[in-house]
């Protein structure tokens, strides 16, 4: 085991904050976990592999000829470190996770066999994200076993006023089956004062019985089947705020007592003397 | 004590260190600034633990309580740890510096449970509010005067009788319900003295729904003749976790800190509990206004803001109608 004051451990910690950093706020994260640190050699080479996993985790997007392309696994090309594929503009680029830097590196021709629903996928969600997500990104990927993974995310920040969030969502869509597993996850952060944070996440299993010959009936039904199961999320998210605010905060602490009045603080001694006598 | 209020807040202007080395720049710097004079980590944020531990804030405890300020506080006790081994030679400041959930102890001789907080911690020792007594017993624990303990005594007895009144007897028919835990701990000061009320209340998760109170009182008491200065600094941490199928999992959990200042009529030593229970009711209420407001209001329209369950095309072009509407008619009008 390491020492736990060794550099490796150091490091270990460091890049465990980072990966936790909220949305919007990696490089405020970054520049305090650098002076904790207080190792600059150690730290510029040891923090890279939390800041790729912070990236491609959080789903960070950046701009290939103009449009938004998410950073994720789904993408990564194998045996290159920091090579994405950009699946809609069919290339290959390279994103440098320290320095921020994007660069086109070389094309790549889609799979025949898979590409006709994976088009026609990321048409119909584009459509939905244009509906459903002021600031939504999103980039649909052909993957292994012949199955297409939808990675979705909308950020907002506001650090003007003290809040950032960040909506996520992954479909792996089974196209021979018709199975889609989702997984969602809301991360917000607000800081005005205080440090409050909603981290929610659900997973789900749908199904549908269209089948693929038709690439564009296909995938409007699977996109009807994410909108449904998305809508009901938020929904079951949205009561649960309200059954949080009108039940489980109110045991813990009421508004007032059950008088409905303050205390009167210049007799509180008695009401001590008062209920010891009520309860005998 | 004005002085030591600008010390303090120059100490909190300190930014980290520009960094030449990396090109990976903050983007918020102009932000961070603004935050650092209004958000959490402001000067009075933890001002009397401050004061107490005479503490001279460098650029890595900056660091660590900005960054603790980030960090999720669902993680609070871990990420501490974690901190101090980064940073052993601050460990004392990070402890004092940072709220933690209040742990809770029974008091041997007593037998009655209080809370375990910096404010009555020696060491590895705490203090009971009840027996005075520390555990594990020191022999040279840092005690109130007698004066000073005679205040403490009746606080923790007026504190018990309004926890009493907020947290008991929430459903009235709900006899075995647990009434949270209360402790106050004073201190004597060179001009005063001052204190710390605390309060913890875990909820018993019914309806699939967790959640937990812990309230943190600080105040500083000065005696002006015929009235009394207070200065308290509270910090509400409430956690909540609910799990159902519909929803999956959902953790609502932080903190919120606020100050107030107030002077009260002062005629014999017991008009300071009285002042100081009127001054911890009222922000109190005002912090569980605030708490409605931030964690169950704010942060829900933020959820709304990311994600839209009504179609945004329909009701773009539902505007559009209306805006076109409102045109023609104000064309007919004129």
């Amino acid at each position: 085991m390491d020492a736990p004051f060794s550099t490796e451990n150091k490091l270990k910690i460091v890049s465990k904050f980072l990966l936790d950093s909220p949305p919007g706020e990696v490089n405020d994260v970054f520049n305090d976990v650098r002076v904790l640190m207080a190792d600059d050699a150690a730290f510029q080479v040891g923090i890279l592999g939390a800041l790729r996993e912070y990236n491609t985790e959080q789903y960070t997007t950046v701009k290939i000829d103009d449009e938004e392309v998410i950073l994720s696994k789904f993408g990564q090309i194998k045996d290159k470190v920091d090579s994405y594929v950009d699946p809609k503009s069919r290339q290959v680029f390279e994103f440098d996770h320290l320095r921020k830097i994007t660069r086109v590196i070389e094309p790549h021709p889609p799979d025949e066999t898979t590409e006709p629903l994976r088009s026609a996928v990321e048409a119909a969600i584009t459509d939905y994200v244009k509906d459903h997500y002021p600031n939504g990104v999103s980039t649909v990927y052909s993957t292994e076993d012949e199955t297409i993974t939808i990675a979705i995310v909308d950020n907002k920040y506001n650090s003007f006023n003290f809040w950032n969030g960040r909506w996520r969502s992954t479909w792996v869509v089974k196209p021979e089956s018709g199975e889609l597993k989702g997984s969602l996850k809301v991360n917000v952060h607000y800081y005005e004062d205080g440090n409050v944070q909603l981290n929610s996440n659900k997973d789900i299993e749908v199904s549908t019985s269209t089948t693929v010959e038709n690439p564009s009936a296909a995938a409007a039904a699977y996109v009807r089947l994410i909108g449904k199961a998305e809508n009901e999320y938020q929904t079951a998210l949205n009561e649960s705020y309200i059954e949080l605010s009108e039940n489980t905060f109110k045991s813990l602490r009421r508004a007032l007592p059950l008088t409905r009045h303050k205390l009167d603080w210049d007799k509180i001694l008695n009401y001590k003397i008062g209920q010891e006598l009520a309860n005998k | 004590m004005a002085q030591s209020f600008v010390r303090n807040q120059r100490s909190y202007e300190i930014t980290p260190t520009a960094n030449t080395i990396f090109p990976y720049q903050s983007s918020h710097t102009q932000t961070y600034k603004i935050l650092t004079k209004t958000g959490p980590s402001n000067p009075f944020a933890s001002y009397f633990r401050k004061l107490l531990t005479e503490l001279k804030m460098g650029d890595q405890i900056e660091c660590a309580l900005d960054l603790m300020r980030r960090l999720p506080p669902q993680n609070t006790e871990e990420n501490l740890s974690n901190l101090i081994t980064l940073i052993p030679d601050h460990h004392e400041d990070l402890l004092n510096n940072v709220d933690q959930p209040l742990k809770v102890a029974k008091c041997k001789t007593k037998n009655r449970d209080y809370l375990l907080s910096p404010f009555n911690r020696d060491g590895d020792s705490y203090r009971s509010p009840w027996s005075n007594e520390y555990d594990p017993p020191i022999s040279d624990g840092i005690l109130p005067s007698p004066k000073t303990r005679k205040l403490e005594v009746s606080a923790n007895d007026a504190f018990d009788t309004y926890r009493d009144m907020y947290v008991l007897n929430l459903i009235e028919n709900q006899s075995y319900y647990e009434g949270g835990i209360s402790s106050a701990y004073f201190w004597d000061e060179s001009d005063g003295f001052s204190g710390a009320v605390l309060f913890k209340k875990v909820g018993d998760g019914v309806r699939k729904m967790k959640g937990a109170w812990d309230s943190i009182h600080v105040f500083k008491a000065n005696e002006r003749g015929r009235s009394a200065h207070y200065k308290l600094t509270s910090t509400v941490m409430l956690y909540t976790i609910t799990s159902k199928p519909e929803l999956g999992h959902m953790n609502l959990s932080g903190s919120m800190t606020r100050q107030f200042e107030t002077d009260y009529p002062f005629d014999e030593p017991s008009s300071h509990i009285a002042n100081i229970g009127r001054m911890v009711e009222d922000i109190e209420l005002k912090m569980r206004n605030l708490l409605q407001d931030v964690y169950f209001g704010k942060t829900k329209d933020i959820v709304n803001d990311l994600r839209s369950v009504k179609s945004l095309v329909e009701t773009q072009r539902q505007a559009d109608i209306q805006k076109e509407l409102l045109g023609k008619l104000m064309e007919r009008k004129s």
